[in-house]
């Protein structure tokens, strides 16, 4: 059986930097100038000294303010970024991060997106084959197997999906604002069913989110980003409050500034 | 008579399903290999969004060459008054292999930022890109020797066994790009210019293969051009092979494909080094 104490995802003392060069418009002259003069390199700490152990079957929420780290976090946790020096990420096991409008090409079919996104995942022809009608009933897209993902709305793309992540083998899910901004309401009641029916048992799940709507319900436990760093973890009840409050002082500091 | 021949027609209808079953099941024993699998739906996926909702479809991998022949055909002979025998076929061979070449390069160094939705997504072997990427460009060249054999039966070309050694010229060409997209899609993390300068490049690269001379000039006049131009090796050989039936020339053969070799470890050892950059510098 499954253990439920195999650690699936661990970060240790995890930071990322990225060194931005910012795009400064000007005449070509002027840009023949800088090229010679030498780089304008911005440093952005997007995420500092972050620890954490994710076990088989949790389902963690990470939440903060735009820009407070939540989806490099998650990108460093699939490993497709490198930790800064000092830090090690490691993840155990298939994963598929879903984000919307991402993971799909728009010129295909639906019928193709699925084949190639199963193939991936490490997924023969034939099992494909075999979950290849679950997956479309899931969906319910079974009138738009062969239409090119580009004249799908955005709710059909989210359950599609969804429905690949849950017929392929991925035993970890890092959703990336995936039930925010999606004004389905049909998706909305789906992705309630999925949770309450417990299809995604056993899996370990990580939900990003700038909302705590989604994460509230679901989440056996939160992590509050702010500005990079992890400022609290804990169940949804306590870091809802945390929450209000960070915003709040967010605030207080943006209003301070117009004034001075 | 009739009774005969109906009783024939099940008869055989019957054969023909005992055979599709004898197939299917004979289908079900190849044992599944996941990767072949992806490598060979990415490079089919590849193929068929090239020409996707064109109307010529995938008949512009015809097309595109032989407009470009009728070009150089014509600018060669009747301008610059060139005698070699069997011109045109001359010409083709050679530029075949340089589009194969050029096309592969050209659509290979990019493909980190074209499959970036999959990768990011999902963990697998990334080098699974670059295999199906040379493989759909390999498509193209197969069809393209296939009309280059047509066209050679019109003008009585006689094939002799010596053409047996072409899948050892496009290995070793497929080594090359391989190599060498694997070096240029690194850089191409840290460096977009690569893009623009590598179209110069192969600008340059073009003039000095022997697609429009006889083997004869680059050979005496600039030996040099021979070694440090794999391409210029690959060609010459093949064109060996399928216009003139000799076989290939052991010595250049064994040298380019070193050459290839060493390209591709370079390749490899550069990805492997700084690949871990492409998600967020792409």
């Amino acid at each position: 059986m499954m253990n439920t104490n195999d650690i699936m995802i661990q970060l240790d003392n995890v930071s990322k930097t990225f060194y931005i060069r910012d795009k400064r418009h000007g005449s070509p002259l002027q840009q023949l100038g800088r090229f010679f003069s030498g780089n304008n390199l911005r440093k952005i700490e997007a995420v500092k000294n972050v620890s954490i152990k994710i076990k088989r079957g949790e389902f963690i929420g990470i939440v903060g303010a735009n820009g407070s780290g939540k989806s490099t976090l998650l990108h460093l946790m699939s490993g497709v970024y490198k930790p800064d020096k000092g830090g090690t990420a490691k993840i155990f096991g298939n994963y598929i991060r879903l984000s919307l409008g991402l993971g799909f090409n728009h010129e295909l079919t639906a019928r193709e997106n699925i084949y190639i996104n199963a193939s991936i995942m490490g997924l023969t022809f034939r099992e494909i084959g075999r979950e290849f009608n679950k997956i479309i009933r899931f969906a319910e897209l079974e009138k738009f197997v062969d239409t090119k993902i580009k004249y799908f709305s955005r709710g059909m793309r989210a359950r599609l999906a969804f429905a690949v992540a849950i017929y392929t083998n991925a035993e970890i899910l890092l959703l990336d604002e995936f039930f925010g901004g999606v004004g389905d309401e049909k998706f909305r009641e789906k992705s309630d069913q999925i949770f309450h029916k417990r299809i995604l048992a056993g899996k370990t799940i990580v939900l990003v989110s700038h909302n705590l709507l989604p994460v509230k319900d679901h989440a056996n436990r939160v992590m509050l980003m702010h500005e990079g760093e992890c400022v609290k973890t804990g169940s949804s009840e306590e870091v809802f409050l945390h929450y209000k409050n960070v915003l709040k002082v967010d605030q207080l500091k943006i209003e301070n500034k117009d004034l001075a | 008579m009739v009774r005969l021949s109906h009783f024939n027609y099940i008869y055989t209808a019957k054969i023909v399903i005992m055979l599709g079953n004898i197939g299917k099941s004979l289908y079900e024993l190849i044992p599944e290999n996941n990767q072949y699998e992806r490598i060979w739906l990415l490079a089919k996926t590849d193929f068929k969004l090239r020409y996707y909702d064109t109307f010529l479809g995938f008949l512009w991998t015809i097309v595109n060459p032989l407009f470009r022949l009728a070009i150089f055909y014509f600018i060669f002979t009747f301008i610059f008054n060139k005698q070699i025998p069997n011109y045109a076929l001359h010409i083709f061979s050679g530029l075949i292999i340089w589009m194969f070449f050029q096309e592969s390069t050209k659509k290979g160094m990019n493909v980190l930022k074209s499959k970036r939705y999959l990768y990011e997504n999902i963990r697998f072997n990334k080098l699974d890109l670059y295999t199906s990427s040379v493989l759909s460009s390999l498509m193209v060249l197969i069809i393209n020797i296939i009309v280059y054999f047509i066209v050679s039966m019109f003008f009585k070309i006689p094939l002799t066994w010596n053409i047996l050694f072409i899948p050892l010229h496009i290995l070793n060409l497929c080594i090359l790009v391989y190599g060498v997209i694997l070096i240029l899609s690194t850089i191409n993390i840290y460096f977009r210019d690569i893009n623009q300068i590598w179209d110069m490049i192969l600008l340059a690269w073009f003039w000095i293969n022997p697609i429009f001379y006889a083997k004869a000039i680059i050979f005496e006049t600039y030996p040099v051009l021979k070694f440090i131009n794999p391409l210029a090796g690959i060609i010459i050989n093949t064109r060996e092979g399928i216009l003139y039936g000799n076989p290939p020339d052991w010595g250049l053969y064994m040298y380019d494909m070193g050459y290839s070799v060493v390209v591709f470890f370079i390749g490899l050892v550069s990805f492997r080094l700084l690949f871990h950059k492409a998600a967020e510098k792409l």
